[in-house]
């Protein structure tokens, strides 16, 4: 049992690489913890569409805050509620 | 479901913008509204094409994407957010003030720019129908890409599947059109796809939009119909207005077009470049057909291939350039056009190249094999580096298969030519015997010119050795063996490498190989046909070396040869000839030489003795024959000849000498004999004093020095070629010293008629002593009787027989004055021709020879008697060529 446990989360950690590996890749400016995030937002089945315009939109949205002077802001997670 | 989801949703995209300060509000607002607003994406769920895109975008995406596994309930989904927030590098991070422009901004295409950025090259389109369907086609191929594009910008426009049906995708645009705060330019969504797609992102009206059409004929022809042409003219193809005239050999623009100077000049400029083109292009098809052409040539075209390649991927590149412009329908922006000025300046290198290669092709019509790659060769010699390097490397492809030829020759001794491209060139005609000599020569017009002659004539040689033990001497140690084949030109590089240090490393392979086969060569040679021992024998039997046993010999053939020629039987003579060998030294040689010693008759004269036919022979055979081949046989057989003569002179004279030793004390008691017997002695002594010279010169001064100069050549020599070279100029030197040759035609006859007169001298002593010895011997007699009588108390002598004695001695002595005058008869003679060969040697040309004259004539006993030689030594030396 706990060998089935451990290899579905070596599975989960190996696509969780890989995937950061291709966003890497393609330059996305994606960090680990947003990655994950995103990956869950999918799979709960959002619109991938969508959800990049946002990314995108919030984005350019910090970026114009930090020429209003404001400290670097970062995209952390702090804890996610999942179910 | 739905509720859940958005929950769910809702929390974690607060998640994601609880760093933000107050305004965030507003965009988590934002964020859900879009979220909730769509979760059909219009676009198909095809991981395919997805994954199609991204490969697009970046090669490893394959490898990773085999690694997902089915972790992912919803991969697709998550493949098309990270591709859509993936970054196009170089596109210019924008910063917006406010949302809207961000869709505004044009970004450039990413496959097609200068040509310095490594491109894509697209298929070239030949002509004008072509084109224009290309273009739609264009963006079939393309349309992944350009999909890629359209994401790139952002939701809108609205990435068109690849069925040409957007009417799903139209809502969906407006939908978010709506959305969008402000957006500057509406019209970007409302782009109906047409049968032209829209190709970009919409375009501030302050752009140039360039006419898609050439220009109307009538009018003034712009510059990019000019550059279209152009890029025709640069693969050779006559363009709309630019074509090939015949007459003048060259692109000529049309007169009837109406054109700037500045364009037209251009115009020709670059023009210049097809003809370049076509000039390389028509030598590499014709050669192509040319089945003679052999492996240089066709390396050679390869190479010139190569190049007109990257020529037409350049074009290509130029061709493509030309297309994004057309499919954008408008131009971007000015700085990355295509002007003519542009291509001037793009074009100049390749311009340069072609230069090169077109000037190559025209050097080496004609040529092939090893003249091609001096022709290469020869223009390498630049100071341009460019051009040097070009050249370099075509040279480095064209003297492959030489140095191929070359490698396998010198170390297997093969040759396989059958375009006769090699500069060794083999005959088949030659048999074995004459291998050496004739069968493999220099085809010296194949000779590259980065390969020195002193390193062909080695590399002649070691294949020939290599061949010569394979055939002659039947050794079949395999090549490995003898020389360790280094690495050989495998590959071209090797070929580069080895021609840019053509003085070190090749010429130490060629040494090297050089080296070891003919020392190999040479210790078969003298292991295993003893070639040294059979020099040395030739020097014993054939050039009188060895003393013993020639004077033994002729000792024993004396009475045999005295015979006339033809009673005398070869067997017979080779009896004698054993019983010489087992009776000396000669009997310790190696069996091996002495079964090659054997009698030869020559060919009878009538009226000739022994003397004349009798010669020894010497036989050669097998790989020996090639240092001792049958002229040099023949010369052999000349030299001992004359030593012959020579040494049975000195016979004769010695039994002369003996005769006179002996007969003078018997022949003292007749008084009158004495001023004849004085004369024989003279005479006698003369002739042996003049034999002496003649035979230590002959000796010494001839055979030893020359023997001597043999040997050291001999021992040192580092290959076949050296000793065969010594023996010859041994075999020259022997011959024209010995008075053989045909300059010294005269001295041999003069000396064989000294010869003579010697002979006849013996005879005539020989008479002469016979009858003094039989006067003697009578006389005795008489005394005898006398002596007898008287003891029996008788008268000694009765008067008659007093009388008859007196009568008989008197008659003795009036034969005397007859044999005093013929002994004078025979001095004179023998003294001028004597004189006269003394002549004729203080006025030869050989030194050695002169020195004889001194020797011979050294109390001047002679130049007393002939005026001519009285003139002093200066006065001959000023008239030495001429003939006294």
């Amino acid at each position: 049992m706990a060998s089935a446990a451990n290899a579905n989360l070596n599975a989960v950690r190996e696509t969780m690489d890989v995937l950061l590996e291709i966003s890497r890749l393609l330059n996305t400016g994606l960090d680990m913890e947003s990655l994950s995030i995103c990956v869950r937002l999918c799979e709960q089945g959002i619109n991938p569409e969508a959800l990049s315009a946002v990314i995108k939109e919030l984005r350019k949205a910090s970026e114009s805050l930090k020429v209003q002077t404001q400290p670097p802001l970062k995209l952390i997670s702090s804890h996610c509620i999942y179910m | 479901i739905c509720t859940f989801l958005q929950a769910v949703s809702h929390v974690l995209i607060f998640v994601f913008c609880f760093v933000f300060s107050a305004e965030v509000a507003h965009q988590f607002q934002y964020a859900v509204r879009v979220i909730g607003s769509n979760y059909a994406p219009t676009i198909e769920r095809d991981e395919f094409l997805v994954s199609e895109k991204i490969k697009k975008e970046r090669g490893i995406f394959l490898m990773l994407f085999s690694c997902l596994q089915g972790v992912l309930k919803h991969r697709w989904s998550v493949l098309y957010l990270l591709l859509s927030l993936s970054e196009d590098p170089r596109k210019p991070s924008s910063r917006v003030g406010n949302y809207g422009a961000l869709f505004a901004q044009a970004l450039p295409r990413d496959a097609h720019s200068t040509p310095f950025y490594c491109t894509r090259p697209q298929s070239l389109a030949l002509s004008y129908g072509e084109r224009s369907t290309g273009l739609s086609a264009s963006v079939g191929t393309s349309g992944i890409s350009s999909l890629g594009v359209y994401t790139l910008n952002g939701p809108t426009p609205t990435p068109q599947p690849l069925l040409p049906a957007a009417g799903g995708g139209q809502p969906l645009g407006s939908r978010l059109a709506w959305t969008l705060p402000v957006s500057s330019s509406p019209s970007s969504a409302m782009v109906p796809p047409a049968a032209r797609p829209p190709l970009g992102p919409p375009v501030p009206a302050a752009r140039v939009v360039r006419p898609r059409r050439d220009g109307d004929p009538a009018g003034e022809v712009n510059e990019a119909a000019l550059v279209r042409d152009i890029l025709y003219v640069f693969q050779g193809i006559d363009g709309k207005f630019i074509k090939m005239s015949a007459q003048d050999n060259c692109y000529k623009i049309d007169s009837k077009v109406v054109l700037c100077k500045s364009l037209r000049d251009t115009s020709s400029r670059l023009a210049e470049l097809g003809w370049l083109h076509n000039k390389v292009r028509k030598y590499t098809d014709a050669r192509s057909l040319d089945r003679a052409f052999g492996l240089v040539g066709q390396s050679f075209c390869a190479s010139l291939h190569q190049e007109l390649k990257e020529y037409y991927r350049l074009l290509s590149v130029l061709h493509s350039q030309l297309q994004v412009e057309d499919d954008q329908g408008v131009t971007v922006c000015t700085e990355s056009s295509l002007t003519l000025r542009r291509l001037l300046v793009w074009m100049y290198d390749p311009k340069v190249r072609l230069k090169t290669l077109a000037a190559l092709v025209d050097f080496c019509q004609g040529r092939k094999g090893g003249e091609l790659a001096s022709a290469v060769h020869a223009y390498g010699k630049t100071g341009d580096p460019q051009m040097r390097a070009l050249v370099q490397h075509i040279l480095s492809l064209v003297s492959h298969p030489i140095l191929n030829f070359l490698y396998r020759w010198i170390y297997d001794g093969e040759l396989e030519d059958t375009y006769h491209e090699f500069f060794v060139a083999s005959d088949p005609n030659v048999k074995t015997d004459r291998l050496w000599h004739d069968k493999y020569s220099l085809r010296k017009s194949m000779i590259p010119s980065f390969i020195t002659m002193d390193q062909a004539r080695k590399v002649l040689l070691i294949g020939k050795s290599i061949n010569f033990l394979h055939q002659v001497c039947h050794d079949r140690t395999p090549p490995g063996k003898i020389t360790a084949a280094s690495k050989s030109a495998d590959t071209p590089k090797d070929a580069a490498e080895l021609l840019s240090d053509l003085e070190g490393a090749f010429q130490e392979k060629i040494d090297a190989a050089y080296f070891d086969t003919s020392k190999y060569l040479l210790d078969v040679l003298n292991r295993n046909y003893l070639l040294l021992e059979h020099l040395q024998a030739m020097r014993r039997y054939l050039l009188l070396g060895q003393g013993d046993f020639i004077r033994h010999l002729m000792d024993l053939l004396k009475p045999e040869l005295a015979r006339p020629a033809t009673t005398l039987y070869q067997h017979n003579l080779t009896g004698i000839l054993e019983t010489a060998v087992r009776a000396t030294n000669a009997q310790y040689d190696n069996a091996e030489i002495l079964k090659r010693l054997d009698v030869r008759l020559l060919e009878v004269s009538p009226g000739d003795t022994g003397w004349d036919v009798f010669s020894l022979d010497y036989h050669v055979d097998g790989p020996i024959s090639t240092v001792f081949t049958r002229e040099c046989m023949g010369h052999y057989l000349r030299v001992f000849n004359f030593l012959w003569r020579a040494k049975r002179m000195e016979y004769t004279l010695t039994d002369i000498w003996k005769g006179q030793m002996c007969n003078a004390k018997l022949l003292k008691t007749m008084p009158e004999l004495s001023g004849v017997l004085h004369q024989c002695h003279i005479l006698a002594s003369e002739m042996v004093h003049f034999i002496h010279q003649m035979q230590y010169y002959i000796t010494f001064e001839v055979l030893e020095c020359s023997w001597d100069e043999l040997w050291s050549k001999v021992r040192q020599a580092q290959d076949l070629d050296h000793i065969i070279a010594a023996h010859d100029v041994f075999l020259d030197t022997i011959i024209s010293r010995c008075l053989l040759d045909n300059n010294s035609r005269s001295l041999l006859n003069q000396l064989r008629a000294i010869f003579d007169q010697i002979i006849e001298f013996q005879s005539a002593q020989d008479s002469l002593y016979r009858s003094a010895l039989e006067e003697l011997s009578l006389r005795l007699q008489y005394e005898e009787k006398r002596r007898q009588r008287e003891e029996e108390g008788q008268w000694g002598v009765t008067a008659e027989q007093e009388a008859e004695e007196k009568k008989r001695i008197q008659e003795f002595q009036e034969t005397i004055p007859k044999m005093r005058s013929q002994l004078r008869i025979l001095t004179h003679f023998y003294q001028s021709i004597v004189q006269q060969f003394l002549v004729l040697l203080m006025t030869s040309s050989d030194e050695s020879l002169r020195f004889l004259s001194f020797r011979l004539d050294f109390n001047e006993h002679y130049r007393a008697r002939e005026p001519r030689l009285r003139a002093s030594i200066g006065a001959t030396r000023g008239r030495r060529l001429s003939n006294i």
